[in-house]
C-alpha cells in the first residue's frame, strides 16, 4: 500500500496511478487535477503536457518544467472547492492549494483551474492564480424586517433592539 | 508633409536597448543579453490604443487605467554598442538581423500616425533626411510598408503569448503589479525589467538547457564589460545574477 501523493487518502494504485499509467481515465475534473499534481510529484511532465487543452499545448514547456522541478519538492495538495466537472458534465472548475518547497522555502500555489472535455476526456484549459473570492455583501436589515436570527420577531424588537 | 530618410550605416542607432519579437530574441539568444521590459504607455498618446491591444490595461490606484506592453529586449546599457556591431561599423548579422532593425527608423509598436518624431535623427546620428533621400512618410502615412507590416505582425503574434503570460505574472507576483503602478504614475514614464527566464516555461518549443547554454556566456560577457564602471553598477549586478542563474540551470 502506497498513499497517493495527492492526499486523497487512497492507495496510489486506486487513485492517480492508473491515470498516469494510461490504463484508466480521469472520470471527473477533480480526478484529472489530482493526477496532474501527482504527475508533478513523480516528474511525469508528459502527463501534464498531454492533459492540456489543444489550444494551450503551445504554451507549456516540458524542458522548463523538468528543470524547475529539480529545485522544487511538492509536499501536499488540498482541493478547496469544485464546481461541476462531474461524470455527466462538460466543464468544471477546481479550486486547489498545492504546497511546495523551493530552494528550502515553503510556498503555496493557489489556483482556480478550469477544465473541459476534449474528445470525451477531461483536459486543463486555463487557471487563475490566487483568485479573489466574490466580494462579501452585507445587506442592511430594516428595523421592521424579520430578525435575521430567525426568532420571528421584528429586528427592532430582537437583536437590533 | 513629406519625410525623407536614408540610412548611412553610421551605426549610431546600434547602441543601447533593442526591443525584439520573441522569434528574434530566440534566434539571437547566443548574442543578445535578453530581458523582458514591462512598459506603460503614455496616457493620451496616439499609440495608447495599440499598446492596450498588444498588451493589457492595468488599474491604477487613482482609479485610472494605463496600457502596458511586455516585450523582449536585447538589454545593452545605454551608450554601449550592440554585440552584433562589428569594428568596421557594420552589422555582423545583417542578413539575419532582427525585424526591429529592419523597420528602423519607423516602429511597428507605434500607431501609423505616430511616427514623425522617429524620423528626426537623434543628436550625433548621421541619417540622411535631405530631399534626395527616399520618401518614407507622407501625410502621416508610411510609404514603403513591408517592414512596418512585418514587425507589426510579429508583435500581434507575440501578444497571444505575452498577454496570458503577463496576467499569470501579475496574479502570482503581487509586487510586480505594485512596481508597475508606481512606474506608470511617474511623469517621465519608465519600465520594469524582468528576467527572460520567466517566459521560458510558456514557450513550448524552447529547450531550456540549450537556451541556458546560449545565454550564460552572453550574460557573463556583459557582466565583465560592465564591471568596475560606476555608471553600469546596477547593470553589472543584473548580468551577473542572470549568468549565475543560467549556470545553475546548466549544472542541475
Amino acid at each position: 500500500m502506497t498513499d497517493c501523493p495527492c492526499n486523497s487518502g487512497l492507495d496510489y494504485n486506486d487513485c492517480c496511478g492508473p491515470i498516469l499509467a494510461g490504463t484508466a481515465k480521469a472520470l471527473t475534473a477533480e480526478a484529472l487535477m489530482r493526477s496532474r499534481y501527482t504527475a508533478h510529484v513523480k516528474g511525469d511532465f508528459e502527463h501534464v503536457a498531454k492533459t492540456h487543452a489543444q489550444k494551450i499545448q503551445s504554451t507549456y514547456n516540458i524542458s522548463a518544467a523538468k528543470a524547475q522541478s529539480k529545485n522544487t519538492e511538492w509536499v501536499g495538495l488540498e482541493i478547496r472547492e469544485t464546481v461541476d466537472g462531474g461524470p455527466d458534465d462538460e466543464t468544471g472548475t477546481v479550486l486547489f492549494t498545492a504546497r511546495f518547497i523551493e530552494n528550502g522555502e515553503q510556498n503555496l500555489h493557489r489556483e482556480l483551474g478550469q477544465f473541459c472535455r476534449e474528445n470525451g476526456d477531461w483536459v486543463y484549459v486555463d487557471g487563475k492564480i490566487n483568485p479573489q473570492g466574490a466580494p462579501v455583501r452585507v445587506d442592511k436589515v430594516g428595523r421592521n424586517d424579520p430578525c435575521p436570527c430567525g426568532s420571528g420577531k421584528k429586528y427592532k424588537k430582537c437583536c437590533g433592539g | 508633409m513629406d519625410h525623407h530618410f536614408g540610412c548611412t550605416a553610421c551605426g549610431k542607432c546600434c547602441h543601447g536597448w533593442l526591443p525584439l519579437s520573441i522569434k528574434d530574441a530566440l534566434a539571437h539568444a547566443d548574442r543578445f543579453p535578453l530581458f523582458l521590459f514591462w512598459m506603460p504607455a503614455r496616457p493620451g498618446g496616439k499609440s495608447y490604443d495599440l499598446t492596450a491591444r498588444l498588451g493589457f490595461e492595468l488599474k491604477l490606484k487613482n482609479r485610472k487605467k494605463v496600457a502596458v506592453r511586455v516585450f523582449p529586449v536585447s538589454y545593452v546599457p545605454t551608450g554601449m554598442a550592440c554585440p552584433a556591431l562589428a569594428e568596421d561599423g557594420l552589422c555582423q548579422v545583417h542578413e539575419n538581423k532582427p525585424q526591429r532593425c529592419r523597420t528602423m527608423p519607423l516602429s511597428g509598436s507605434r500607431a501609423e500616425n505616430d511616427q514623425v518624431d522617429l524620423l528626426r535623427p537623434k543628436p550625433g546620428w548621421d541619417c540622411d533626411i535631405s530631399a534626395e533621400a527616399p520618401l518614407v512618410y507622407q501625410d502621416k502615412k508610411i510609404v514603403g510598408r513591408e517592414d512596418f507590416k512585418a514587425e507589426r505582425q510579429r508583435l500581434e503574434a507575440d501578444s497571444n503569448i505575452l498577454k496570458p503570460f503577463a496576467q499569470l505574472m501579475l496574479d502570482s507576483v503581487p509586487s510586480l503589479r505594485m512596481d508597475l503602478q508606481k512606474v506608470a504614475l511617474r511623469p517621465k514614464g519608465g519600465h520594469i525589467i524582468v528576467n527572460f527566464s520567466t517566459l521560458i516555461p510558456r514557450l513550448a518549443d524552447v529547450d531550456i538547457l540549450d537556451f541556458a547554454a546560449k545565454q550564460q556566456p552572453v550574460m557573463q560577457a556583459f557582466a565583465q564589460k560592465t564591471k568596475g564602471h560606476a555608471d553600469y553598477s546596477q547593470d553589472h549586478k543584473r548580468y551577473q545574477a542572470c549568468a549565475d542563474a543560467w549556470q545553475q540551470v546548466l549544472e542541475s
